[in-house]
């Protein structure tokens, strides 16, 4: 029960800071509310007011609250999926880059980006703008197909083979990207960059519904798998022998990661790095406890998301940076400075 | 210490005619706007776009514009640059609290788009063809989005300049190179520069393919050029016309051999604005130029 109170505690201290950060994040940006703060505006806006110009209004809610809402969200699922196949796996390289999720999903992307202009017009217009999303999703999803279909055998699947054709998936993945990148035109090279390295400046609160549906489903599912997985850090057959139905387990956890991958790549781009660094820190200060790591890793995410998504689009005002740089740029040298403090206890 | 006065009260003096002429120009523009009262606050996310609305006398209402939007140098300091339009985000655009954004329909991105669709602000997208009668209708268009049919002029100005270019008793074959340093691509047909090199009496040296692609050497001495045309701030920065003759094959082409290279300011070239016809006489003089 102690162990039990203590997560508690830390889960009320991450929310608080993640509340803090949601609030430096709103007050910050270009746009000039003309001499009132962005969180009157924001309450007159929940409160109904009239006074609030249709401006103030859509900056302070259509921009500002929804990408706050979708770097949280993301954040915290990429975070949380990286901690469940790291599990899984028992390999602190898992995520879904290494299975080949994200390569499906980035190829399909940049196949809609490069020849979408030859069926686009066909499609209702509903679709048309959300159509690199929808084909990354699929592409995350057919990926998984894919790895499962090649590593499972007569209903059991084998870690390693999956590991193994995720990095074959992802390299055919990426020599395809290689070619769409060759034959394309300046703009759809743009996008292509743009797309790769990830933004959340699409955020609308159609998508973080969406978003939202997504991860209340798989955390409903996941979450509770701390003590599974903690078994699962014993090996296979002593999982097993504890009474955990491990291929159940497995085909649970690839679906809902792929789910979260996909549809995380599909509205965002591909956002490196969260899902590798955000369990790590957490199981270099708590041990490798998924019972503790894996809810306090979908608060962490959120922070190190939101963080990074805050500092985009003030580094280099008006314009931003694609928020995968600094998600890589801030999680190595953290990455570093844990891996040189607990040197002796690795 | 005299010298130095007489050459500030003349500095002074050259930017006093300087600032009267500005004056006059706005005080005719103020007078013609009249009838359709216009004062919007307008965001241009195409540079072609930008002169257009420069030209028909609205640059003050100009409040941001893109990184393609270089001329007329006014705008620098006058409105805000957003940078590149692929990658600008809805938040920049309603920090200059527009009432206007008028872009071409081939350079928003989907989801900037979508932002700005729901928040509300007018937006006007328009077809931009790489022809004289396109450019026209661009004029027209846009004059129309922002209230101003005062147009004819410009259109005119475009014939007049048009009529100044001469016709080349043999058309040389023009080979556009888009260098950014070592990275070299050349224009293929659809593309303002194969437009323009036609308009300016030339050839355009590659018709194999759309867009740009990347130079190979045995694609550039297949085509043989007869001049190699760049931007201005391409040729420099590939190291001038000795750094482009060193490229792989250009020594075995025409143009290679004669040192035949030619460079242009990149908005001129490819804006198709209402300095077309200015483009295409410059072109034209070069051409007729490089053809001895």
């Amino acid at each position: 029960m102690k162990t039990q109170s203590k997560l508690y505690f830390y889960i009320t201290l991450s929310t608080i800071l993640l509340a803090l950060i949601a609030v430096w994040s709103l007050g910050t940006g270009v746009y000039d509310f003309g001499g009132k703060s962005a969180f009157e505006v924001l309450g007159k806006v929940i409160t109904g007011d009239s006074t609030v110009s249709l401006s103030d209004k859509y900056v302070v809610w259509d921009v500002r609250a929804a990408r706050i809402v979708m770097a949280i969200l993301i954040g915290s699922m990429l975070s949380v999926s990286g901690t469940s196949l790291q599990g899984l796996f028992r390999n602190p390289l898992a995520t879904g880059d290494l299975i080949g999720l994200t390569a499906g999903a980035t190829l399909m992307a940049a196949i809609t980006i490069v020849l979408g202009g030859y069926f686009k017009d066909y499609l209702p217009e509903a679709v048309q703008f959300s159509l690199v999303g929808i084909s990354a999703f699929i592409g995350s999803l057919l990926a998984m197909l894919l790895v499962y279909r090649i590593s499972t055998t007569g209903g059991k699947t084998n870690v390693v083979m999956m590991l193994l054709s995720g990095v074959a998936i992802s390299a055919i993945g990426f020599s395809i990207v290689g070619f769409l990148i060759y034959i394309s035109k300046d703009d759809q090279l743009r996008d292509l960059t743009f797309w790769n390295m990830g933004s959340l400046a699409g955020a609308t609160w159609t998508k973080n519904a969406i978003l939202t549906t997504v991860l209340l489903f798989s955390f409903s599912i996941l979450l509770p798998k701390g003590k599974a997985l903690n078994a699962m850090m014993l090996g296979e057959r002593d999982a097993q022998h504890l009474g955990i139905n491990v291929e159940r387990l497995k085909k649970q956890i690839v679906i809902i990661v792929s789910l979260m991958v996909g549809t995380c790549v599909a509205f965002s781009g591909t956002i490196g790095f969260v899902g590798l660094i955000v369990p790590y820190i957490l199981r270099l200060i708590f041990k490798s406890n998924y019972g503790f790591i894996m809810p306090l890793s979908s608060v962490f995410g959120s922070i190190l998301l939101l963080t990074a998504d805050t500092l985009s689009r003030s580094i280099v005002e008006p314009s931003e940076l694609p928020i995968g740089i600094l998600t890589a740029m801030m999680g190595a040298p953290i990455f570093i400075a844990i891996l040189m403090k607990f040197k002796k206890s690795i | 210490m005299k010298k130095f006065i007489v050459a500030a009260s003349m500095l002074i003096a050259v930017y006093s005619c300087k600032k009267e002429d500005t004056k006059s120009t706005e005080n005719n523009t103020e007078a013609k706007a009249e009838a359709p009262k216009t004062n919007h606050k307008i965001v241009t996310l195409n540079g072609g776009i930008t002169e257009i609305v420069a030209a028909l006398g609205h640059e003050k209402e100009i409040v941001a514009t893109d990184v393609t939007s270089t001329y007329p140098e006014g705008l620098k300091t006058s409105a805000e640059n957003l940078g590149h339009v692929r990658s600008i985000t809805i938040e920049p655009i309603m920090a200059v609290s527009p009432t206007l954004i008028l872009a071409s329909d081939k350079d928003i991105n989907p989801d900037l788009m979508g932002k700005i669709k729901s928040s509300g602000i007018k937006t006007e997208t328009f077809k931009q063809e790489y022809s004289v009668e396109g450019t026209k209708k661009l004029i027209a268009d846009v004059a129309k989005a922002i209230g101003n049919n005062d147009y004819q002029k410009l259109n005119d100005k475009i014939d007049s300049d048009l009529a100044q270019v001469q016709t080349l008793t043999k058309k040389p074959k023009v080979l556009f190179i888009y260098a950014r340093g070592n990275m070299m691509m050349v224009s293929g047909r659809n593309t303002p520069m194969a437009a323009l090199i036609g308009i300016a009496g030339g050839e355009n040296a590659v018709n194999d393919f759309e867009d740009f692609k990347p130079l190979t050497p045995e694609a550039v001495v297949k085509a043989n050029p007869d001049i190699l045309f760049l931007f201005s701030s391409g040729l420099e920065s590939s190291g001038g016309i000795e750094g482009v003759l060193k490229a792989p094959g250009v020594a075995q082409t025409n143009a290679g051999k004669n040192k035949k290279v030619i460079a242009m300011d990149g908005g001129l070239i490819s804006g198709f604005g209402p300095r077309l016809g200015e483009a295409a006489v410059s072109l034209n003089k070069l051409l007729i130029e490089n053809a001895k």
